[in-house]
């Protein structure tokens, strides 16, 4: 079983992707955070397999606590969660140490998908950025890619 | 009650779904993502209320509740924004929508607001129900392009948002089912009445009013 820990600052966002999470085989919650500072705490706490984390919230942000995070724990698996679709945040994300980046307006189906490519330890990024130009990104942080792990075509 | 969802975000509207069934005797009887499609089911599906974000593609949540409510006067609408400024305000209150939540706010007073605009009273925080009073006083908030706003008619909002958007005139016209000329005549028109001189100059009209958020 998967364990996630979902952190966003809005309830009824963190409430939907449970609603996801739960409905999928394979899949449970490990906890709920509302801010970085407590992804950080219960990350320790917790240990779940993958972190599911949104990047702008009040406080400490998506991208410090990540940062905080895979510098105490080398293996996190980090999916990034956003409004933002600018690759310069892509990049930004990735190099924070997040293994993957999810657009709030992707779907259920892509949501799952982001999760279980990323806890197969394998990068992960929105089939709505431009593909290019995230493969172009990946490569120049040397992160171990194959073709499968990003999306196919890019559309913005 | 029966309850439409609209909301561009699938994760959004699972949560918002999963609060208000919750409550015994409530039905989410549809979800649309975008305002157009939230219109369109109003009508079709006659719910009780609708629980509606603002910033939806194609056709933003306020233009969406100016339909519904001019089409349904018996259906309450909820309006769910990430930010509240004064300008919002004034613009929900002028729409006919009786609910207002914060996103942020919405685990604790959505299902709250649900229930208040089901029995067709006002549901507001207490930072619109002030913002309200002023406007009530004379002190909403004036500039020249929202008094030009105000001029503009549903259809010429609607033309703004997807312009804004980047859709062509052509696209403007397929979306609206409209003809290619007519979709130009309205270009024409809102950017003599805005006095705006480029598509870019739209835009920046559109994010500072709140037709679309960047």
């Amino acid at each position: 079983m998967n364990r996630v820990l979902v952190v966003d600052d809005h309830a009824v966002l963190r409430r939907g992707i449970q609603s996801i999470v739960r409905a999928w085989p394979g899949w449970e919650i490990a906890g709920e955070a509302n801010s970085g500072e407590e992804a950080v705490r219960l990350n320790s706490q917790l240990k779940p397999d993958i972190i599911l984390m949104d990047i702008s919230m009040p406080g400490m942000g998506g991208l410090e606590a990540t940062k905080i995070i895979c510098q105490q724990h080398h293996d996190a698996k980090i999916l990034l969660l956003t409004l933002h679709d600018s690759i310069e945040w892509v990049r930004t994300a990735f190099q924070a140490g997040a293994r993957g980046y999810l657009l709030k307006s992707d779907t259920e189906a892509e949501l799952m998908r982001a999760l279980e490519t990323v806890v197969a330890n394998k990068v992960y990024a929105s089939p709505r950025l431009d593909s290019a130009r995230v493969k172009s990104i990946v490569s120049d942080l040397g992160l171990s890619v194959s073709a499968e792990m990003l999306p196919s075509s890019g559309t913005t | 009650m029966r309850i439409l969802i609209a909301d561009d975000h699938d994760v959004v509207r699972a949560g918002l779904r999963q609060l208000l069934l919750e409550r015994k005797g409530w039905e989410v009887c549809g979800e649309a993502s975008t305002g157009r499609q939230a219109a369109a089911m109003a009508v079709e599906l006659k719910p009780d209320v609708v629980v509606m974000d603002i910033a939806m593609p194609e056709l933003n949540g306020l233009e969406a509740a100016r339909q519904i409510r001019k089409s349904l006067p018996k259906t309450e609408i909820v309006v769910l924004t990430l930010h509240l400024s004064d300008q919002l305000a004034y613009e929900i209150i002028n729409a006919g929508i009786r609910g207002y939540v914060l996103k942020s706010d919405a685990n604790r007073d959505l299902v709250n607001a649900v229930e208040a605009v089901g029995m067709h009273r006002p549901f507001f925080t207490a930072k619109v129900s002030e913002m309200m009073m002023e406007g009530l006083r004379g002190e909403r908030p004036r500039d020249g392009q929202s008094e030009a706003r105000g001029r503009l008619t549903g259809r010429q909002r609607e033309i703004v948002q997807l312009l804004a958007e980047g859709k062509t005139s052509k696209e403007v016209a397929v979306a609206l089912n409209i003809s290619v000329k007519t979709a130009e005549t309205h270009r024409a028109n809102i950017m003599r009445r805005l006095e705006l001189h480029s598509v870019s100059e739209l835009v920046r009209y559109a994010v500072k009013n709140q037709i679309i958020e960047v």
